[in-house]
């Protein structure tokens, strides 16, 4: 079980958080990352809206042939996507857990501002952690 | 445990076939022009001509022109034979908000883009697989010539990559590739036909995982 890597997605599709973890993916440029963010966000509202059975989510796990993308969206319109390997298993929980860390870390921080890149170092910290926990 | 529908697209990105099982939600036939002919009867917009509406013309003429039954001796033949009206049969499925031929853009819009994201993170050539919603999976499969397969089902069912590709080895290179009747890579016409249909039903209807509520 490996855990590739970690976004932040905010309500408007700008990805305000990126980090990599392990090895496995390519190493992209910030401008790559945030373009795939604002690509994801697009396909996120699109999949809710091709449901052939009612009222769906949008897209909640995408698989690959070699790793997985989990996307944890929150009430208020942010999306956390964790990038593992095929076989976890864990990825739901260490979402939880990071956005627990979101909530203390970041939203009650007087220096952030919300919807704008995250630079807290504490939360960097939190992640970290969560990360070893669960890796 | 269910399977929805079944998208084939070429490498044109064109939708060239199509088939529905268990939706709950049908889509509005596509607007004329939008979608290739022969692509599936259920989804594409029938001409509604007047001869099609026509009704009955007189009270004794009861029987239908195409029902093979003799029209009363003495009775002046109707003007125009009521042509049966060729809709798909009545079904009491509700229809989407979406008609087909957007349904099957944002469908094809959708693998497309995951799939160059995939690649572009991997750093490999490497496709995309599945992806899940709270309502519904997708699956893609994706052969060397470009076409691509693209099955619904419900979010808990496994890969259903195999199927995919028992789908291509099977019904769709003996009935469309094999087929000299059906123009393959055309840009014109899809590659519906009767015996593909039922092979593909068929195909699925054996599988553990079709039956609605398993």
């Amino acid at each position: 079980m490996t855990i590739f890597g970690l976004w932040i997605i905010n309500k408007a599709g700008g990805l305000v958080y990126q980090k990599n973890f392990a090895d496995g993916l390519a190493l992209l440029s910030s401008n790559e990352y945030l373009v795939l963010a604002g690509t994801l966000h697009g396909i996120h509202a699109i999949t809710s809206r091709l449901s052939p059975a009612g009222r769906s989510s949008g897209v909640e796990v995408i698989e690959a042939e070699t790793f997985k993308m989990t996307i944890f969206l929150t009430a208020t319109g942010t999306k956390f996507v964790l990038l593992t390997s095929l076989t976890d298993s864990t990825a739901d929980a260490a979402l939880q857990r990071i956005y627990e860390a979101y909530a203390d870390f970041v939203m009650k921080s007087p220096f952030h501002t919300p919807e704008m890149p995250i630079r807290t170092e504490k939360f960097d910290v939190k992640v970290a952690e969560v990360i070893k926990v669960f890796a | 445990m269910t399977i929805y529908s079944l998208y084939i697209f070429d490498r044109h990105c064109a939708c060239i076939y199509y088939q529905d099982w268990h939706r709950a939600q049908r889509p509005k036939p596509a607007v004329a022009g939008n979608l290739l002919q022969g692509v599936a009867r259920a989804v594409t917009q029938q001409p509604t001509t007047a001869l099609s509406q026509v009704e009955f013309t007189s009270p004794r003429n009861t029987l239908n022109y195409s029902s093979g039954v003799v029209v009363a001796i003495g009775e002046p033949s109707p003007a125009a034979p009521p042509i049966p009206a060729k809709t798909p049969p009545v079904s009491t499925v509700p229809m989407s908000k979406l008609s087909f031929d957007e349904e099957a853009k944002l469908v094809y819009g959708v693998i497309f883009s995951l799939k160059n994201m995939v690649q572009k993170l991997s750093g490999r050539d490497e496709s995309f697989v599945n992806y899940r919603t709270s309502g519904y999976k997708l699956h893609v499969f994706e052969t060397l010539t470009g076409y691509k397969f693209v099955m619904l089902t419900d979010p808990v069912t496994d890969s259903m990559r195999f199927v995919l590709r028992q789908i291509y080895t099977g019904p769709f290179l003996e009935y469309v590739v094999r087929n000299p009747l059906i123009a393959m890579d055309s840009k014109e016409r899809g590659v519906d036909n009767e015996h593909f249909r039922q092979a593909t039903d068929r195909l699925l209807r054996s599988l553990s995982i079709f039956s609605k509520n398993s």
